[in-house]
């Protein structure tokens, strides 16, 4: 009994937290993205004076959107797999092998977070000029993303591998298991929430980066952040922005959700029954 | 445990851990060498010396920085960890909406912080909606300037903001390997809700602990959009000292900060790790 | 150290000395064609890319011009200044780059080395109208000034009368006094607020400001003008930006900010502030600015972009800028009688102090007036 009422009452904060959390925000992004230019939504008016679809409009008659947009939904989803397809050897040995070196290791693995920001804009980037990666723009693009959101992809599938029960494991090689079905069975389900949250950080970090996309792509290749840092920049038009926002916001929900539904980040628990 | 061949390990670590050190070591080696005058962006070198860093070292301005980035970046770790914990272990038997909330928790992570920012600094504007409902219940009689506060309020609000879904998202996967059977067994020997959560979920999640609040440790050190937007105006933090620099041609300063930079966000996570490690080794006492 | 370490340091550093160094061979040479091969070998080329961080919408209509009369598409990339300056510092490597014409603020050009990221412009025609060097920065022969704008007060006519501004320190500070927090500035990320805090350490300091020379007593000079702002610190804000200025005058949260016309012209068509607010020049002076074009060594399409730089700094495009934009045109015989503000208010325009004295007063600015706070 004093479970559900304790559920209640935490359900009941967690909606006005909810509302202050994301229907405020979410809520004034649209009021933004409906201003019409005619009149100015200046603070002190709860809904802006003057309503109309013209941003949106006029947004989605902008040609560089449409061309933004396909790049930006090939670019991310393309730097999340290949980030997970070379954080994952690595990741398997910072989370299972016990290496001389493997907390410096771990720690080493953050550089490119540490990395600050204007060198990344200017040495990284020439850098990839030099090596001649800029003729394959897109392809550089790709691989500056995916290097940069190691950090994320590494140290998230570390922890995964580390849940990974060494007597699953066991158990599969001694029922004469081959190697893939030994990792379909023992350590797929450990692995699925880390996958899935891999594959959500990075698809956000590479859909997010603004600095190498411009710097590499422009001008044949124009990202979405290309366009919300140009609305938020000097020309300051936060309508703009919040259009760009919300455009962005629906894909991305979609593809969590989708997300979370094929890998379904079930309980490891439930695949190991009670046993510790 | 079957012994390995002795290039098996370097051969895994090579395509993560080997392309970081190879690529962003040269740049890191780059930024280094500019912050001592042996490189210059700007073409013309003049070779190595510690000017630049006894220079940069001696202002006032550098030091309060530091201390101030510090602040953002460990309160900001502390501050989202914290939080996520809490829901983490709550979301961690699934129950009818447990997804739905999951997924609603997670929604910030889809929102650039620029745009965070901006939509922040418009609802706590003076003639804002927080204000103007603030004065409507009463408990201000006019408005009050929120924005830019001196305690940096605003910063922590929109790092705590972005930064909790993600800590939610890696304590989540933690949380969930934890049998039903160790809580169920501590509750039975009469252990409470604050003892279960030190004495058994926080040794067994140390390792997501670790992940989460260092990367946002790093991240929130290195801010510069927040701090730009929202943040006080009698600070400036490591980021916005840098690109000032920078922007007046002081490449050679900019790097020096930069690097600071760097040199802090390493130790500081080395730091972090060590603590958390500590605290999840606790024996409690009594 | 070793044979190896040094092999490896040695081929790290040559490849940072690439860096440096850049490419001393350009796309083609211009040297010794004559104007009108120049414009037949832009026509050759077809398109120029003009790096340009605001009003590219605007902008983009207003080379229309160029297109019909030479047949070269001008490709304005959308972009900001910052990530424009990071890729030309990043591209500067290259033999050949992506930018044909950048377009900076002429105070960003006064911080780096013209002659290592930039070509010299002496292809162009012979034009003495064409401005090179403005309010106390020059941009030699690299630099050329296309938009002229100047920096001042935004007020909010519904709470100021027009007949009780603010013209000198003093009555700033009879108005801070007056109004408490209804003035703010900004000290980065735009001009408008170092225009209006140095104007009035200016004042106070008693110095020329076209001296350069940052020795100490000029800096121990400026300490009376440190002093009248900590006297009043709780009486202004001190704001995040130019756009910030403008907004909050707008949402009625201030109600005088320093600003750029242009930049307050800009966001009132684009309905982004309310139209009734105006501006003013102070008679204690506040300064003229503009941004210029220059083109980068490794530019693909030189020739293309001698042209366009030749139009865009010719009278008749300063005088359609001047119409369209109300900008101060940018050539001796443009006309300039759309510009936003009055020309008796112009005489109130003053140039920004001359390099390095000008970074060490704006680092003992935030030393002593800012961080005190």
């Amino acid at each position: 009994m004093q479970g559900r009422w304790l559920d209640r009452v935490l359900l009941m904060a967690l909606l006005i937290v909810c509302t202050i959390w994301l229907v405020v925000p979410f809520g004034m992004a649209i009021l933004w993205s409906l201003v019409d230019p005619s009149e100015p939504w200046t603070a002190d008016r709860l809904l802006p004076p003057a309503m109309s679809f013209y941003r949106w409009t006029d947004m989605w008659e902008n040609s560089s959107l449409k061309q933004a947009l396909t790049t930006s939904y090939l670019l991310a989803p393309l730097a999340a797999l290949t980030s997970l397809t070379l954080a994952m050897p690595t990741a398997y040995a910072l989370g299972r092998i016990n290496f001389r070196g493997r907390e410096l290791a771990k720690l080493a693995v953050l550089l490119p977070l540490v990395v600050p920001g204007f060198v990344t804009a200017i040495f990284f980037t020439a850098l990839l000029f030099q090596l001649g990666l800029h003729h394959f723009r897109f392809a550089a693009i790709l691989f500056a993303h995916a290097v940069l959101a190691l950090p994320y992809s590494i140290r998230i599938l570390t922890v995964s591998f580390e849940q990974v029960r060494q007597d699953h494991i066991d158990a599969a090689r001694d029922l004469g298991a081959g190697w893939l079905a030994r990792f379909r069975v023992a350590f797929l389900p450990a692995l699925r929430p880390g996958i899935f949250a891999s594959l959500l950080i990075v698809f956000i970090q590479s859909i997010e980066e603004f600095a190498i996309a411009f710097v590499v792509g422009s001008p044949d290749i124009v990202t979405i952040p290309t366009l919300l840092f140009s609305a938020l920049g000097q020309d300051y038009v936060r309508p703009n922005a919040a259009v760009l926002s919300l455009i962005l916001v629906v894909p991305n929900v979609m593809l969590m959700l989708i997300l979370e539904r094929l890998l379904r980040s079930a309980n490891p628990t439930l695949a190991s029954g009670k046993v510790l | 445990m079957t012994s390995r061949p002795w290039f098996v390990v370097p051969l895994l670590l090579a395509p993560g851990l080997g392309l970081i050190l190879l690529l962003i070591g040269s740049v890191v080696y780059i930024a280094i060498a500019q912050s001592f005058g042996g490189f210059n962006i700007t073409g013309t070198t003049e070779g190595y010396s510690l000017a630049f860093w006894q220079d940069t070292l001696d202002r006032r301005v550098y030091w309060r920085a530091v201390r101030y980035s510090l602040q953002v970046g460990v309160v900001s770790a502390l501050l989202s960890v914290a939080l996520a914990y809490p829901l983490a272990l709550w979301l961690r038997k699934p129950f009818p909406g447990a997804a739905f909330i999951g997924a609603i928790l997670k929604a910030p992570l889809l929102v650039h912080g620029l745009v965070a920012a901006f939509l922040y600094v418009n609802v706590i504007a003076y003639h804002g909606i927080f204000n103007q409902f603030m004065q409507a219940i009463g408990i201000w009689a006019e408005p009050r300037r929120l924005q830019n506060d001196p305690g940096a309020i605003g910063v922590y609000i929109l790092q705590a903001w972005k930064n909790m879904p993600f800590a939610l998202l890696l304590l989540t996967g933690s949380v969930q390997s934890i049998s039903d059977d160790v809580l169920d067994a501590a509750r039975d020997l009469g252990a409470r809700a604050w003892a279960r959560f030190w004495r058994v979920v926080l040794p067994l999640t140390t390792s997501g602990l670790q992940a989460a609040a260092v990367i946002i440790f790093i991240g929130a050190l290195a801010d510069f959009s927040f701090q730009v937007i929202a943040g006080p105006t009698n600070r400036m933090s490591m980021s916005q000292l840098m690109v000032f620099f920078k922007d007046r041609g002081d490449w050679h300063e900019a790097a020096v900060v930069g690097v600071t930079l760097m040199i802090l966000a390493i130790a500081g996570a080395a730091v972090l790790t060590a603590f958390l490690q500590l605290l999840g080794r606790r024996r409690w006492r009594g | 150290m070793n044979l190896v370490q040094n092999r490896v340091i040695r081929f790290l550093i040559l490849s940072l000395a690439t860096l440096t160094i850049g490419s001393a061979a350009l796309a083609q040479s211009l040297d010794g064609m004559t104007w009108d091969e120049i414009v037949a070998q832009a026509k050759v080329e077809g398109e120029v890319t003009w790096y340009v961080w605001y009003l590219q919408d605007d902008l983009r209509r207003a080379v229309q011009a160029f297109e019909d009369e030479y047949g070269i598409d001008v490709i304005i990339p959308e972009g900001t200044n910052a990530g424009n300056a990071d890729k030309l510092f990043a591209e500067a490597s290259r033999a050949v780059g992506d930018i044909d014409v950048f377009a900076w603020g002429f105070d960003s050009f006064a911080n780096v080395d013209l002659g290592t990221l930039f070509q010299p412009l002496s292809m162009l025609p012979a034009d003495d109208g064409r401005v090179s060097e403005i309010t106390g920065i020059d941009g030699g022969d690299y630099a050329l000034a296309f938009w002229g704008n100047q920096s001042g007060i935004v007020y909010d006519p519904e709470s100021v009368d027009a007949a009780n501004l603010p013209q000198t320190p003093e009555e700033f500070a009879s108005f801070w006094q007056a109004n408490p927090g209804k003035f703010g500035f900004n000290y980065e990320n735009g001009g408008s607020g170092p225009s209006f805090y140095q104007n009035v350490l200016r004042i106070f300091s008693g110095l020329d400001f076209s001296d350069g020379s940052d020795a100490a007593e000029r800096i121990a000079a400026l300490e009376s003008g440190f002093d009248f702002f900590n006297e009043y610190a709780d009486l202004y804000v001190i704001t995040g930006s130019n756009a910030d200025n403008i907004i909050r005058v707008s949402d009625r949260e201030l109600w005088l900010a320093p600003a750029w016309e242009d930049h307050l012209a800009g966001l009132q068509k684009r309905g982004e502030v309310r139209s009734d607010l105006a501006f003013y020049i102070p008679e204690m002076g506040m300064n003229g600015g503009g941004n210029g074009v220059a083109m980068p060594q490794n530019a693909p399409r030189p020739a293309a972009a001698a042209v366009f730089i030749d139009w865009l700094t010719s009278a008749e495009t300063q005088t359609m800028f001047n119409r369209d934009f109300g900008t101060a045109p940018m050539h001796a015989e443009a006309d300039d009688s759309f510009a936003l503000v009055p020309m008796s208010q112009r005489a109130f325009q003053q140039a920004w102090a001359a390099q390095p004295f000008q970074g060490a007063m704006i680092e003992a600015f935030i030393d002593n007036v800012i961080l005190e706070r």
